[in-house]
């Protein structure tokens, strides 16, 4: 578990191996009775934690403007750490699915018993957030962010993830 | 004294920066470090690393909706052409964030001298040429990589160029008069405003624009058709006239 200050909100976030109970974290999210609210994110996708801060700074902008794309707070992080437009496909993609087993768990002002409660809802084993690089699915990231070799050349792969999340609305 | 009541000017607006910044996106604090017509500079910190916030502000002679929409257009190409640069291999900050409402662009910190800093102290205390050749190496490869994959640059200078200084990397910075052009035109007028800077400033280091054009040569595809260009536009300057 791991807390970051985005522009005076904290941002909590714990990674889980070995999730066993993936497909009720989806029913309880999908129905809307997940407690407390959390974002779910494949972290498979997540190659290191900054493009994650990058999308969770983008989420704290659009909901003190009231202009939050997605249902919620915490779907709208999973939504801007895809870096498209595409709501279902990025919940789909970059959110959980019945199988995931490898999960990145955020919620923002967490106080201590949602932590508790968060670490007590996903049925797996929590691991160290510098785990990220090293289980990354590279070819998988490649592929939703139409990053090239050229792009590597110059970019780490979470840079050139970062660069997608902050310019998505400006393409 | 001029000078005084300027920077007064741009502390006061910076203030109210700020305090507009902590309502809407909080961040690190900001510190103003340079200041041009189009946008004022700032550094601060993001995520946990250290950034750079560039502020395009409105200009107040302009009608509002026009100004408006010329803020967010030019904000938005500066951010589709710099990370387009990225996609074609060629080194710029890291986009962090875009903000339309406060017309920000939030970019990674690049450590190391501007290429102009670094030309000027070779025009002082003598040219290291090793160091030379490979600077006018990698601004030719870059821009031909650029120029290949469509983009314009817009304000080719020595000083938005950055030397990055712990890879000794080539860094193009400023997309703010970019965009995407395959005309050979617009690139040849792209490398004049080049040749014309390095002319200006830089006449004590020797032919660098050589060493850059063969560089270019080697890595562009088109290359004789913006040669030829390039020449013309030496002979009437970068406006094309137009008569009749």
């Amino acid at each position: 578990m791991k807390h970051y200050d985005i522009s005076g909100t904290t941002l909590s976030v714990a990674l889980f191996t070995e999730v066993a109970n993936s497909k009720e974290l989806l029913e309880l999210m999908q129905a809307g009775t997940l407690e407390p609210e959390i974002a779910l994110l494949n972290a498979s996708l997540i190659p290191d934690i900054f493009p994650v801060l990058a999308a969770a700074h983008k989420t704290l902008v659009s909901k003190s403007r009231d202009s939050l794309t997605t249902r919620t707070l915490h779907s709208e992080l999973v939504y801007n750490y895809s870096g498209s437009k595409h709501i279902s496909e990025s919940l789909k993609r970059c959110g959980i699915s019945d199988s995931t087993t490898y999960i990145l768990a955020a919620r923002f002002n967490a106080s201590e018993e949602e932590l508790n409660a968060m670490k007590t809802l996903i049925k797996g084993k929590e691991i160290d957030l510098e785990e990220l690089e090293g289980r990354a699915n590279k070819s998988q990231i490649l592929k939703q962010y139409k990053i090239t070799g050229v792009e590597l050349g110059i970019s780490t792969i979470g840079d050139a993830i970062t660069c997608r999340i902050a310019a998505r609305d400006a393409l | 004294m001029i000078n005084i009541s300027r920077l007064q000017k741009a502390r006061g607006k910076h203030q109210c920066f700020r305090d507009m910044d902590t309502e809407t996106n909080g961040g690190g604090s900001l510190v103003l470090i340079k200041q041009g017509a189009e946008a004022r500079v700032f550094e601060s910190t993001f995520g946990g690393r250290k950034s750079i916030v560039k502020e395009r502000f409105s200009k107040k002679y302009r009608h509002p909706t026009l100004d408006s929409k010329l803020t967010l257009k030019r904000l938005n190409a500066e951010a589709r052409c710099m990370t387009k640069a990225r996609r074609l291999g060629v080194s710029t900050p890291v986009l962090y964030a875009v903000d339309p409402v406060s017309h920000t662009l939030t970019f990674e910190y690049v450590e190391g001298p501007s290429i102009k800093d670094i030309f000027l102290e070779f025009g002082l205390k003598g040219v290291v040429e090793e160091k030379m050749d490979d600077i006018a190496f990698q601004i030719g490869d870059t821009i031909g990589k650029l120029h290949d994959g469509g983009v314009i640059h817009g304000d080719l200078t020595t000083s938005n160029m950055l030397w990055r200084s712990d890879t000794n990397q080539l860094v193009l910075i400023d997309f703010g008069l970019s965009f995407v052009s395959t005309l050979p035109e617009d690139k040849g007028v792209d490398l004049y405003v080049l040749e014309r800077a390095l002319l200006s400033m830089h006449s004590s280091c020797g032919n660098v624009m050589d060493k850059i054009l063969s560089a270019y040569r080697k890595s562009t595809k088109q290359w004789s058709s913006t040669f030829n260009k390039l020449g013309q536009v030496r002979l009437r300057g970068r406006k094309r006239t137009m008569v009749g």
